[in-house]
């Protein structure tokens, strides 16, 4: 498989007796980039990622990395390293001892499980039971499973959870590290802030079906309205009211403009003769993104038909 | 498969539910083996190899830990690292039970020496005719045989039912107090379910069935078990 072979869902659904945990979900990650796959607890991401991984079989539908199912991968530990559980580990086994039975599976040298073992900085409580591991530690322990086979793509489960604000720093520059080897990486999070700085893409669902996908940038932008700053400030708001817009002041004296955009706001108050001192385009914070679209949520294609400004595919590879 | 044999060992040496299961086996044994020569004295040849059937002592300790294994598996949610790297679910099964009948025969030839080292001067000591070199092999051979595919019968079994409390509970109940109740219906049945052939075979076989006879109808319950957990196993979603 190439270095970075991207990862594909068409159709992808999974039903329980009368429950669909994933709803026709369409997606494609981009080989070499890092995807926040974000959505809510009980989104359906795990149950995603778990029938993306070959762990549980689709209703409807199939997932692909590199255009092969990951059951028909020859190497998959060499192919793909992914994490769902935290760990896996028998509570009674020791770190390396985990690490060493998965080596010996995927026929990968001894020396291996060191490897990865310094590289999630584990090596120092690597002959402790996992049952004594902190959640933290055994985020680090699945990590290194992961990394055995040196794997060109890999799929995370909520890799942030139970990390201390210094593991998430290491997290994001470990992250940011696999992608910069040209890596694909597929990150699930319910938590914005943890993968906001560290994904290129992100593909969000809600209620187990796809409500965008596409660049972290235009998830946020023009979103936010217009940020405009003027000495006559109730003067300016008035215009605008007369032009059928409404603003809102801020704490510190600013007026912010929906549904508009700045070249708009700008010849309002060049007609009016009113000065301004600050007119900027305010991008929404992905956190404010994200919720408008997990509490509204919209399937994508129903966002693509009204013709929403970010609703699209990614680009190709 | 060699590599995910090799893997499954791993894990059977890296815990201590092997060791455990490991030092009930050498208690019973040597339980089985004293009380039986020291005070049932034994007088003929068939008592005498009764005495020696190590495998008839530790059978139920062998399912017991194949089955504590596989649902251990279900029990720690450990099932999702070992399929991401043998997505094969046929191939992963049948090394794990590959690997635990492996260690099964392993820790039956270890109970087959202290049997011999303690129950042959023993024996010595007890009237009656000695027993002949067929009778020692007959034994140690029922029981490396019985070892292995209890240890195989209990894999298969707790990937079926997958609740480890459930599992240990059942296999108790069925070879102790139910299976030996349908012999009230018919008593040759029991001869044709699990625990009979395994105590059976453990020594040897007898006048009822022999040990050939025995042997193969617990392989036949052992490849019923195998094969429907096989095809539940493979249908399954790994949680």
């Amino acid at each position: 498989m190439p270095a970075g072979a991207a990862i594909e869902a068409v159709g992808l659904t999974k039903r329980y007796a009368d429950v669909t945990a994933v709803d026709d979900l369409t997606f494609r990650v981009r080989g070499g980039s890092v995807t926040g796959f974000l959505g809510p607890n009980g989104a359906g991401k795990t149950t995603t990622l778990r029938m993306v991984l070959g762990l549980a079989r689709p209703s409807a539908g199939e997932a692909t990395i590199g255009g092969r199912r990951y059951v028909d991968l020859d190497e998959p530990a060499r192919t793909v390293g992914a994490n769902l559980e935290v760990a896996g580990a028998h509570p009674g086994r020791s770190g390396r001892n985990h690490l060493r039975a998965l080596a010996a599976m995927a026929g990968l040298p001894g020396s291996r499980v060191d490897e990865v073992l310094r590289l999630v900085e584990l090596d120092q409580a690597a002959d402790r039971r996992a049952g004594k591991y902190s959640l933290g530690m055994r985020q680090r322990l699945g990590l290194a499973a992961t990394l055995l086979g040196d794997p060109a793509v890999l799929v995370l489960d909520e890799p942030a959870n139970g990390l201390d604000p210094q593991g998430i720093r290491w997290l994001r520059d470990f992250l940011r590290g696999m992608a910069r080897d040209g890596r694909t990486v597929l990150v699930s999070s319910h938590v914005l802030s943890e993968v906001a700085q560290t994904v290129d893409d992100v593909v969000v669902i809600h209620r187990g079906r796809l409500v965008q996908q596409g660049p972290v940038e235009a998830l946020t932008a023009g979103g936010g309205g217009v940020l405009v700053r003027s000495p006559r400030s109730d003067e300016l708001r008035s215009v605008l009211y007369r032009e059928g817009l409404t603003a809102t002041e801020t704490p510190d004296g600013a007026l912010v403009v929906e549904g508009v955009d700045a070249a708009r706001v700008g010849d309002i108050a060049f007609a009016a003769g009113v000065p301004l001192h600050e007119l900027s385009p305010r991008s929404a914070s992905l956190e404010e993104a994200f919720l408008a679209l997990t509490s509204d949520a919209q399937p994508a294609a129903a966002a693509a038909e009204k013709g929403e400004p970010w609703a699209g595919s990614l680009p190709e590879s | 498969m060699g590599r995910l044999v090799a893997g499954e060992l791993i894990k059977v040496r890296t815990t201590r539910t092997a060791l455990g299961f490991a030092a009930a086996s050498l208690l019973l044994v040597l339980a089985a083996v004293l009380i039986t020569i020291l005070a049932g004295h034994p007088q003929t040849v068939a008592d005498k190899r009764d005495a020696l059937s190590f495998g008839a002592a530790i059978a139920l300790v062998l399912l017991l830990f194949g089955a504590v294994a596989a649902t251990g598996e279900f029990r720690h949610r450990t099932l999702a690292p070992a399929v991401l790297i043998a997505p094969d679910r046929l191939r992963l099964f049948i090394a794990r039970v590959a690997a635990y009948a492996v260690t099964a025969l392993a820790l039956a030839a270890v109970m087959a020496l202290v049997t011999l080292a303690v129950g042959v001067p023993l024996l010595a000591r007890e009237n009656g005719p000695d027993l002949a070199g067929s009778d020692y092999v007959r034994v140690v051979a029922g029981g490396l045989i019985v070892a292995t595919l209890a240890a195989a019968l209990g894999v298969a079994f707790g990937t079926l039912v997958r609740n480890q409390v459930f599992a240990v509970i059942a296999a108790l109940v069925w070879v102790t107090i139910l299976e030996p109740l349908t012999g009230l219906i018919d008593d040759r049945l029991p001869n044709y379910l699990i625990g009979s052939p395994l105590t059976r075979v453990a020594q040897g076989g007898d006048a009822d069935m022999s040990f050939a006879g025995a042997a193969l109808v617990l392989l036949g319950w052992v490849a019923v078990f195998v094969l429907a957990a096989a095809l539940v196993d493979r249908r399954r979603d790994v949680e």
